[in-house]
């Protein structure tokens, strides 16, 4: 069994019961994570199509969980819905008997063993479901006693970003992640809203006496009675606070504008995003500056055609500069990510 | 007059609008005199679960289900009983007339909401294994059922197995559920046979049919068999599905036409003050 460190205990994985069965689709039962949306329909297409020719050859996972009749699939969900879709179609084996998936039956797995399966499927899911997504994450901290990203990251196939967005939410009261969990979609506060207030709270906690004074769950309850109010019409708009607070770093007087506009903005319900914060954020020309200065640093380097430089010592600091830009584009770039819930709806 | 008294004896104990003598030939006397064979006919095939009669379903199911899941080693304290929909609707009252009828809470059986995700993962951690039950009293399409429930599924931890426990389950519903690998007990079957004016029961001649259609539509003209036209004849005590014809029903506040089981919302509110 792998372990992530030498002093951890092994990860559960999944145990064969040492028997290959031949399965109706009836007899099986799908992920209760159905991602079944997320499937692309050309590659299922492509693989149905050669299950209707061959058959299923590589046999599916599956487990009974206890009391169950049915076996619940572990991996191969795909190979499955295409027997269901073949199954429907009338589609019947060469020996003209029922379609059957053959099945390598394992044990049922532990809670963790199916959890981190569960994350496999998750890596399919967009960023909207990040909530119950970061309730897993939880869990898989808590049993193995792990935090550090990188680790975490091996474990659940999820990427640093993602694993740093769900200790975000993790970081609010359980009252503010239940109301991402509302199972209506009308009322649900997004999970990404969490991701783009957090920094802002932390600001106006920090630069305002009175929100400070206010406290941080009141605080929080402010912003989202103001989101429901719609005068948040995206979550983005969260980034024209921060952007208005770092851009008049060197202006005090400005700065001093912005943090009372901060607090008029949490204290007044009517106050909108837009019409608060725009006045301070010149966009267009930073933006339009920093698009000429990505196309004129890749120009330049082409220039000065290093592909085939031979010195060991430039070579070494040239791929150690290289790098530094890298990391900081890819985290600037992650930085940039982040939207609204695509079934939340908005003004 | 004697089906009037056959019906109000039956239906005696209806809870949003008891079934009297008076009321059940008001009823019949609504429709046409050309009509009033058929609309005996079709109340006649109603089937109606009593208060007991749903309660002895539930807890007769239950011990079934206990007993098929002790026989695999999952214990009382291992079975996460769910409701699935909003607080007050017909759901979270069968948990709590089951749990109250079959003593569950001091089994060590755990209970929670589908809508509270947060509780349902947390609880769900705890048992680790173990198997989920869902309570309703009636699945008619399984649409709602089915949504509720994938949405809950999301916050799904460990590794449980599902069941659903409902007095009475429609066929329609029957598909969906087990495509979910759901295995529901329950007390009956409602096949489309059942149901005299579902499109594919021959029951009544075809010429009945379409007059009580026609009626249906009269009373409602968008649900006039019911949502989804399933045209469903299971009444239960506390409230009738919306998936009843109209005639049953009636119309909203019950004018003009009054029907024999009217649901709590088709009744006129009373006036305050």
């Amino acid at each position: 069994m792998p372990t992530l460190k030498p002093s951890q205990p092994p990860i559960p994985q999944v145990i064969p019961a040492g028997e290959l069965r031949h399965l109706t689709p009836e007899e099986i039962k799908p992920s209760s994570n159905n991602p079944r949306h997320l499937f692309d329909a050309d590659q299922l297409l492509e693989l149905k199509k050669n299950i209707g020719e061959h058959g299923v050859l590589v046999p599916i996972t599956v487990f009974q969980a206890k009391g169950q009749s049915k076996f619940s699939i572990l991996d191969g969900e795909r190979r499955y819905r295409c027997v269901v879709e073949l199954t429907r179609e009338g589609h019947k084996a060469k020996d003209g008997a029922e379609l059957k998936l053959p099945a390598n039956v394992v044990e049922p797995p532990t809670k963790i063993a199916g959890l981190l399966y569960m994350f496999s499927i998750h890596n399919f899911r967009e960023a909207w479901e990040l909530m119950p997504t970061a309730l897993s994450l939880k869990i898989v901290m808590e049993e193995l006693g792990e935090r550090d990203n990188k680790a975490l990251s091996k474990l659940t196939g999820l990427s640093d970003p993602q694993i740093e967005r769900c200790k975000k939410l993790l970081a609010f009261p359980e009252r503010f992640q239940q109301l991402s969990l509302d199972p209506n979609p009308t009322t649900r506060i997004p999970s990404n809203f969490w991701i783009e207030a957090l920094p802002v709270i932390d600001l106006a906690l920090e630069t305002v006496p009175t929100i400070k004074k206010l406290g941080r769950d009141r605080a929080t309850d402010k912003l989202v009675e103001k989101y429901r109010e719609r005068k948040i019409k995206s979550v983005i708009h969260f980034r024209r606070i921060m952007e208005s607070y770092d851009l008049s770093e060197d202006e005090p007087a400005t700065r001093a504008k912005v943090v009372r506009r901060i607090e008029e903005f949490f204290l007044n319900p009517k106050m909108e995003t837009r019409d608060a914060f725009d006045e301070f954020v010149v966009e267009k020309k930073r933006v339009q500056s920093a698009l000429s200065a990505c196309e004129g640093f890749i120009s330049q380097l082409q220039r000065f055609k290093l592909k085939y430089t031979t010195d060991d010592e430039e070579r070494k600091n040239l791929r150690k500069a290289l790098r530094e830009v890298r990391e900081y584009c890819k985290s600037l770039e992650q930085a940039l990510t982040g939207g609204d819930d695509p079934d939340v709806p908005h003004n | 007059m004697i089906h009037s008294i056959k019906f109000s004896l039956r239906f005696h104990d209806y809870k949003p609008q008891p079934l009297s003598l008076l009321s059940a030939s008001r009823w019949i006397r609504q429709f046409e005199k050309k009509d009033r064979k058929i609309a005996r006919q079709l109340l006649d095939k109603v089937i109606y679960i009593s208060e007991s009669r749903r309660r002895d379903i539930l807890v007769e199911q239950n011990a079934a289900l206990m007993k098929r899941l002790l026989a695999a080693n999952v214990p009382p304290k291992k079975l996460i009983y769910v409701s699935v929909h909003d607080a007050g609707s017909s759901s979270p009252v069968m948990l709590n007339l089951l749990r109250d009828a079959a003593g569950l809470e001091r089994l060590g059986c755990k209970f929670v909401d589908a809508r509270d995700s947060l509780r349902l993962n947390k609880t769900m951690n705890e048992v680790g294994v173990g198997a989920l039950i869902y309570v309703d009293d009636f699945i008619g399409t399984g649409n709602q059922f089915c949504a509720e429930r994938d949405f809950a599924a999301k916050s799904f931890v460990g590794t449980f197995s599902e069941f659903l426990l409902a007095p009475s389950i429609c066929e329609e519903a029957f598909y969906q559920i087990s495509e979910r690998g759901i295995e529901a007990f329950t007390g009956h079957v409602h096949s489309k046979a059942e149901r005299p004016l579902h499109a594919n029961s021959s029951f009544f001649a075809r010429e009945d049919k379409e007059r009580l259609e026609l009626v249906c539509k009269g009373v409602n003209s968008k649900f006039g068999l019911g949502y989804q036209k399933l045209a469903t004849m299971v009444v239960l005590y506390r409230n009738a599905p919306n998936t009843v014809p109209a005639v049953l029903r009636g119309s909203l506040n019950q004018k003009p036409f009054a029907g024999i089981f009217p649901r709590w919302k088709d009744l006129p509110v009373r006036k305050i003050g």
